[in-house]
C-alpha cells in the first residue's frame, strides 16, 4: 500500500490540475480581479487611478504581450484553462470571438444597454453577436491621418502648412498625383508603401466592405468599392513613389530615422511609435488629413469570459474607466482616443497640441477623422481576406508580382484560405 | 513520496528458497522509481501525440464547435496549393542549409584534428558559440545584415556594382537567408561530432600515409572520409529531421502575414504553415492533419536511415 500511495497522489494531483476552475460563486466579492491586457500601451497608468479611487479593490493586472498574443493566449485560456476576470481584445482579433459568444458575459445582464448610447455606433455594433449579445466595451479608436515630413516637404517645394497640406490630397488620386511631384523633384521616395497607407485606408472608407451590410456574406471578390481601393494600392505601387518599407519591419523604422520617405498614414496610436522610432525627427513632422477625408484604424474592447470569478468587480471597472469622462483621462495619460463622441468637443481634448508633430491638435484632427465614418459589417474571415489583399499589393510593390493579375491571385489565395 | 524516501531495505537475510515469492512492495518498488519519467511522458509527450491523430478527423474550433468529418481534412491537405508549397520550401531550405553545413563541419573537423594545431582547445570550443546564442539574437542580426536598404551585404555588393538583393521578398533570397541562419547555428555542433569521432581514428594511420606521400587532400578523401561514414549518415538523418521541422527562423524573418513568411508565402515552412492554421486561423483539426503529415515524413525519412545503416554494416 504505502507505494501505491504516490502514484495515486500523481493521478490526483494531474486530475485536480486539469480539472478546468468551476465556475464564479454568484460573481465574486467585487473587491477583486484579474486583468489581462497588452504591454507597451500603458494600461498600468489607468489601473493605478483605478485603484487611487478605490483602495479596497485589487487589481491584479497582467500584460500578457502583443495584441495578437494575448488574443492566442485567450483562445487557449477559454479552451480549457483558468481564465482573467477581464481582457483586452483589439479590434481586429475580436470578429473570430463573437462569432462564439458563448465563451463571454453577455454585457447586457450587467447594464450594457444603459451606457451603450455613449459609443460611437459603428463601434458598439462590432462587438455585438448574431443574437443581439454585447460582447465587450469598446476602450478606444484610431481614427485616421497622414503625418508628413514638413522639412522633406519645403526642400520639394510643397506647401508646409497642415491645411494647405491636407488641400493638395481631396482624393487618393490627388495623393499619389502630390507623390509623383515629390520624387520627381527630390529623386526620394514619398510614402513607406502602398499597401499599408494606401489600399488599408482606401479600403477602411467604404460603406461596405468585404461582407454584405445586411446578409453578412461575403461579397470582397464582387464589391466595387473593394476593387476600387484595390486599383488604388496597385496604382501607387507602380508609380514609383513608395519606398518598398513593411510597415513596422526594422528596416520601415530605419527609413523613418534617415528621412527615406515623407509621409506615412498614421493613426493616433502610431504617433508614439513615431515618437520612440525616430526621436531625432522631432518638429520636423505635422500631420494633415486623410485623403478621403475619414477613417479609423484599430481599437479595442473590453470583454469579460463566461468562467470569469468576479464578472461584477470587472464590470464595475469597465463602467467607471470606460465612461466618456474615464476616456477622456485615458486620453490625457496616454493618448488613446476615446471612442465616445460627447467628449470630442471638450477642452481638454481640444486643447491639447503635439510638440512632436509641430503642435498640430491631435484631438480634434483625429476626432474628425471618425465622424464621417460609415459603419460596414466585419466578418469572421474580414482579417484573413485583408491580409491577401495587403499581401498581393506588396508583392507587386517588392517582390516584381504582375501587376494585371495580382486582384485575380489574391481572390484565388482567399479562396484557399478561407475556402469559399 | 513517502515510499520514494523511504529507503528499500537490502535484503539482510539470505534470499528465500527458490519458489517463495518476496513482497510485493519489492517487486512494484523499481516500477514506481521509473514512474515519474513515464507519467510525465505519457501526459505532455504521449497523449498529445495520440491526440493530434484524433483532432485531425475534426473540423475543431478550440473554442467553438467540434464537429466529425472523417478524412475530409486531409483530402482539402492534399488539394491545398498551400501545403505543396511549404513542402517545396522546406526541402529547399533544408538542402541549402543541410549540404553546405555538412561539408564545411568535415573540414573544419579535418583541419580541427590536425596534430599541429596551435590553441587547438580555443578553436574547437568557439566552435559551439553560434550553437548557444539564441535563434531570435541570431535572426535580428542577420536580417539586419542582409537588408535590402540598409543592410551590410547589399552595400558591399553595391561597392562592386552588385544591385541590391531583397533578401526577404525573393524566393530563392529568403531561402539562402533561412539556410545561412540555420547553417551558421549548426556547423559547430556538427563539427564537433566529427571530431569526435576522428579522435578514435589512430593517428598512426595518417603518419603511414604521410609517409607513403599521401597529401592533405588525399588523407582527407582516403582517411578522414571513409572513417566517419558512420557518422556522416547519423548527421545527415538527424539534421534532415530537424530541416524538416525548421520553425523559429522563417518565422522571424517573415513580413506580410504574421505567420505566412512573406507576402507570397516563399519561405513559409511546414511547421510554420501548421502553425498557421492551428494558432493563426483557429483551425485545429487542419493543422493536426498537417502534422500528421509531417510525422509520417519523417517517418519515412527514419526508414531509410534504418535501410542505409543496415547495408553499411553489411558491407563491412
Amino acid at each position: 500500500m504505502r507505494l501505491r500511495l504516490p502514484l495515486f497522489c500523481a493521478a490526483v494531483a494531474l486530475v485536480a490540475a486539469c480539472t478546468p476552475g468551476t465556475g464564479g460563486g454568484g460573481g465574486g466579492d467585487g473587491k477583486s480581479f484579474e486583468f489581462w491586457s497588452f504591454s507597451a500601451i500603458n494600461q498600468k497608468l489607468s489601473v493605478d487611478a483605478y485603484k487611487q479611487k478605490h483602495p479596497d479593490v485589487e487589481v491584479k493586472l497582467t500584460e500578457v504581450g502583443s495584441s495578437v498574443e494575448t488574443a492566442q493566449a485567450l483562445t487557449t485560456a477559454l479552451a480549457g484553462g483558468k481564465v482573467p476576470d477581464l481582457v483586452l481584445i483589439q479590434g481586429d482579433d475580436l470578429p473570430k470571438f463573437v462569432q462564439q459568444p458563448q465563451n463571454f458575459v453577455d454585457l447586457r445582464t450587467l447594464g450594457a444597454d444603459d451606457i451603450k448610447g455613449d459609443y460611437l455606433d459603428w463601434v458598439f455594433k462590432q462587438s455585438v453577436a448574431k443574437d443581439g449579445e454585447v460582447l465587450g466595451i469598446p476602450t478606444d479608436v484610431g481614427g485616421m491621418a497622414m503625418v508628413y515630413r514638413t522639412d522633406l516637404f519645403a526642400a520639394a517645394g510643397l506647401p508646409t502648412d497642415r491645411e494647405a497640406v491636407s488641400a493638395l490630397w481631396p482624393t487618393w488620386d490627388d495623393y499619389i498625383e502630390t507623390g509623383k511631384r515629390y520624387t520627381q523633384q527630390t529623386g526620394k521616395a514619398f510614402v513607406d508603401n502602398a499597401a499599408t497607407s494606401v489600399f488599408y485606408q482606401a479600403v477602411n472608407q467604404v460603406s461596405q466592405k468585404y461582407y454584405d451590410n445586411k446578409e453578412r456574406k461575403p461579397v470582397y471578390d464582387s464589391n466595387p468599392e473593394v476593387r476600387a481601393a484595390f486599383d488604388l494600392g496597385i496604382k501607387a505601387a507602380t508609380s514609383g513613389i513608395t519606398a518598398k518599407q513593411t510597415s513596422f519591419e526594422t528596416a520601415w523604422s530605419a527609413g523613418m530615422t534617415q528621412g527615406q520617405y515623407a509621409t506615412v498614414a498614421a493613426p493616433s496610436w502610431m504617433l508614439n511609435s513615431i515618437r520612440t522610432t525616430a526621436p531625432d525627427t522631432k518638429g520636423k513632422w505635422d500631420i494633415a488629413r486623410i485623403p478621403g477625408g475619414s477613417g479609423n484604424w484599430g481599437g479595442s474592447y473590453l470583454a469579460i469570459p463566461k468562467r470569469a470569478q468576479n464578472p461584477q468587480a470587472a464590470w464595475n471597472y469597465i463602467k467607471e474607466m470606460q465612461s466618456p469622462q474615464g476616456q477622456l483621462e485615458h486620453f490625457g495619460r496616454v493618448g488613446a482616443l476615446p471612442s465616445t463622441p460627447s467628449v470630442y468637443k471638450d477642452e481638454k481634448l481640444t486643447t491639447t497640441k503635439d510638440p512632436f508633430f509641430s503642435d498640430a491638435p491631435t484631438g480634434t484632427i483625429y476626432t474628425d477623422s471618425l465622424l464621417e465614418l460609415k459603419p460596414f459589417y466585419i466578418g469572421p474571415d474580414s482579417a484573413t481576406i485583408g491580409q491577401e489583399f495587403l499581401n498581393s499589393i506588396t508583392n507587386v510593390e517588392q517582390a516584381g508580382g504582375n501587376p494585371a493579375t495580382a486582384w485575380d491571385d489574391a481572390v484565388r489565395n482567399i479562396k484557399t484560405a478561407i475556402g469559399g | 513520496m513517502v515510499a520514494a524516501l523511504t529507503p528499500v531495505r537490502p535484503a539482510t537475510p539470505p534470499p528465500p528458497a527458490f519458489g517463495k515469492t518476496r513482497g510485493l512492495g519489492e517487486r512494484l518498488s523499481p516500477y514506481a522509481y521509473i514512474a515519474p519519467f513515464f507519467v510525465i511522458f505519457a501526459a505532455f509527450g504521449l497523449f498529445p501525440f495520440a491526440f493530434t491523430f484524433y483532432v485531425a478527423l475534426f473540423d475543431w474550433n478550440p473554442i467553438g464547435d467540434q464537429e466529425f468529418i472523417g478524412t475530409d481534412n486531409f483530402v482539402r491537405m492534399l488539394g491545398d496549393p498551400r501545403f505543396w508549397n511549404a513542402t517545396r520550401n522546406t526541402v529547399s531550405i533544408w538542402a541549402l542549409s543541410t549540404i553546405p553545413q555538412l561539408l564545411i563541419a568535415l573540414l573544419l573537423a579535418h583541419v580541427l584534428n590536425n596534430a599541429r594545431l596551435r590553441f587547438a582547445l580555443f578553436f574547437r570550443m568557439s566552435m559551439l558559440v553560434p550553437y548557444v546564442t539564441s535563434v531570435a539574437a541570431t535572426a535580428i542580426v542577420f536580417v539586419q545584415l542582409f537588408d535590402r536598404d540598409f543592410g551590410l551585404l547589399n552595400w558591399l555588393l553595391g561597392l562592386v556594382g552588385v544591385a541590391p538583393i531583397d533578401f526577404v521578398q525573393t524566393t530563392w533570397g529568403s531561402h539562402l537567408l533561412i539556410a545561412a541562419m540555420v547553417t551558421w547555428r549548426w556547423f559547430g555542433y556538427t563539427t564537433l561530432l566529427y571530431l569526435a569521432s576522428l579522435q578514435a581514428v589512430p593517428r598512426a594511420v595518417y603518419e603511414a600515409a604521410a609517409i607513403d606521400g599521401a597529401g592533405p587532400w588525399q588523407q582527407f578523401r582516403h582517411i578522414t572520409v571513409p572513417s566517419l561514414r558512420p557518422m556522416i549518415i547519423f548527421t545527415v538523418v538527424t539534421s534532415t529531421i530537424g530541416g524538416l521541422q525548421i520553425f523559429t527562423e522563417p518565422l522571424l524573418v517573415g513580413t506580410g502575414g504574421p505567420q505566412s513568411c512573406g507576402v507570397v508565402r516563399q519561405c513559409q515552412t511546414l511547421t510554420l504553415f501548421l502553425y498557421e492554421q492551428g494558432f493563426g486561423q483557429f483551425q485545429f483539426g487542419y493543422g493536426s492533419a498537417v502534422g500528421v503529415a509531417l510525422f509520417v515524413m519523417v517517418v519515412a525519412i527514419a526508414a531509410i536511415n534504418y535501410l542505409l545503416s543496415t547495408r553499411i554494416k553489411a558491407d563491412r
